[in-house]
């Protein structure tokens, strides 16, 4: 379970102004709102990239800014990270960017092939041909690919939660689409809590058990998609429709591509 | 009510706004200071507990050295021979030629060789790290480092803090060789000097302690390079824009840290 507790952060501007959310275990959760309004920022705060200057988060129940670096490192072994443009290390092949993933003090203990296995393994788990793109650079993938690898990465280590910044920006509809059943797929198949920032409204609802909005670095809304659509706060809804205003502009820009 | 621009205000509002601009550059200094210091205590503790890889270490000795090699060989030819040019035109008639070698190699060992070759790797090293790990920071890939639990200061920064420190002696050494060579010859072309002469004039004023200097000299500056332009691509923020502005910032940084440094070792050392 994770558990942000009364969080404020301030970069220049206030950009969260006490928030209080809680994703509960093998949830898929999502979290909306509008861009700078401290989605991304609230999801760095989980792991300690980004540290609050005021509240704290707890992940089962271990607390991640008062709990020491033992708690922390405890914490990101427990945690894949998705990156909004995958992260890849630029002079690393993927092999070995997948294999980054796997915890230091694991993969000390592993074999060549052991650890070959396992990042074979999480490639094919993302639809990747291992043979093809294991001695690739990133560089030469793909943005949709770059993306599979930063998910190959995130699940190698088989954390317990899986948070996604993005994934699905940047992509055209086919991968935006495949990258979203990624998400169902793999949040079923590995058992593993989601908690997902995104844009795509609709896609985000149609995956997740529950949905939240940040609005002006304040939750706004916390609930089922079905109370999300049918909610009568006229932010919420205002949101939803320039949401599906944006989606049906965009599809007419791809279609006439 | 008070006028807003009393002449008491239309003093002491330019003076104010002066004195608040020089603390906020103050502050931004004694910060600057401090996570420079953090870094380097972080680089000296990663180095301690041996987390740093050999590989990643000798594969920036290759970047640093060997790649550096061919400017550091022709800057030490071309400091020795001007060096050589220039006290043989102010040397004609005046003093006896073979002075020419203390002169050229005295020069060489203790000012041109270091500083030079220091300001090549700035320009050539110094830059490009700052812009590779601004770069990394831009695009999210220290975050990634620290998603993944790894250290980005053992993995990134101290191999090349270490490689910094132990390439540039061996170049400062080249360059001091190769531009004593190039004076020796110079000498000879330009003012008729010969080798046993040059090398006579080359031994007269010489002393061991200078070697040390040159290399002392060095090492401060192999740790200086490194560390500013790990610290500023650390520190870069805001994209494509930030990188470059970043970068900039760090070859001036850089550049200014040597020429002080190499301002303050006369008092020093050579006392």
């Amino acid at each position: 379970m994770i558990h942000y507790r009364n969080i404020h952060k301030s970069l220049d501007l206030p950009v969260l102004s006490g928030v209080d959310l809680q994703v509960e275990n093998g949830e898929m959760f999502a979290l909306f709102g509008p861009s700078g309004t401290g989605k991304s920022v609230l999801l760095k705060t989980t792991i300690g990239l980004i540290t609050p200057d005021r509240g704290d988060v707890e992940i089962d129940g271990v607390s991640v800014y008062y709990g020491g670096k033992e708690a922390l490192a405890a914490v990101r072994c427990k945690v894949g990270y998705v990156f909004q443009n995958a992260a890849l290390f630029d002079s690393f092949n993927v092999f070995d960017n997948t294999a980054m993933g796997i915890p230091e003090k694991e993969l000390k203990g592993l074999s060549r092939s052991e650890t070959a296995r396992r990042v074979w393994r999480a490639l094919e788990l993302v639809n990747l041909e291992p043979t093809e793109v294991m001695e690739k650079l990133p560089s030469e993938l793909s943005g949709g690919m770059r993306k599979r690898v930063g998910i190959a990465r995130a699940i190698v280590g088989r954390p317990k939660i899986l948070l996604w910044d993005e994934p699905t920006t940047g992509l055209d509809p086919v991968n935006t689409a495949a990258v979203e059943r990624l998400i169902t797929r793999l949040s079923g198949e590995l058992e593993v809590t989601s908690l997902l920032v995104t844009h795509d409204i609709e896609g985000g609802l149609d995956i997740c058990d529950r949905v939240a909005m940040l609005d002006g670095g304040r939750l706004r809304f916390c609930g089922t998609p079905d109370e999300f659509r049918a909610s009568a706060d006229h932010v919420v809804q205002a949101f939803v429709d320039r949401a599906a205003a944006e989606a049906a502009l965009d599809m007419i820009a791809q279609a006439n591509d | 009510m008070k006028p807003a621009t009393s002449p008491a205000s239309f003093v002491l509002r330019p003076v104010s706004l002066w004195f608040a601009g020089l603390g906020r550059r103050a502050r931004l200094t004694l910060a600057h200071a401090g996570s420079l210091g953090r870094l380097s205590w972080q680089i000296g503790v990663a180095v301690a507990q041996l987390r740093v890889s050999f590989r990643d270490v000798l594969n920036q000795f290759y970047i640093m050295g060997i790649q550096s090699l061919p400017i550091v060989l022709v800057t030490g030819s071309l400091a020795g021979i001007v060096t050589s040019q220039q006290g043989g035109y102010q040397m004609t008639s005046v003093v006896p030629t073979y002075v020419l070698g203390s002169l050229v190699v005295e020069t060489v060992v203790l000012e041109m060789g270091p500083v030079l070759t220091a300001i090549v790797l700035v320009g050539r090293v110094g830059a490009r790290i700052t812009a590779e790990l601004g770069t990394m920071v831009v695009s999210e890939q220290i975050d990634a480092y620290h998603s993944l639990g790894r250290d980005p200061v053992a993995l990134l920064a101290a191999p090349r803090v270490l490689a910094g420190v132990i390439v540039m002696p061996l170049l400062v050494g080249i360059a001091n060789f190769i531009g004593i060579i190039a004076g020796m010859v110079a000498a000879y072309v330009d003012v008729g000097l010969g080798y046993e002469s040059f090398l006579y004039g080359a031994r007269l004023f010489w002393h061991s302690w200078d070697l040390f200097y040159s290399f002392t000299k060095a090492l401060v500056f192999g740790l200086a390079i490194p560390l500013i332009s790990v610290h500023m691509g650390l520190l870069t923020r805001g994209g494509a824009e930030g990188v470059g502005r970043t970068t900039t910032q760090a070859v001036m940084f850089m550049t200014l840290t040597i020429l002080i440094l190499d301002a303050l070792f006369p008092p020093l050392m050579l006392q």
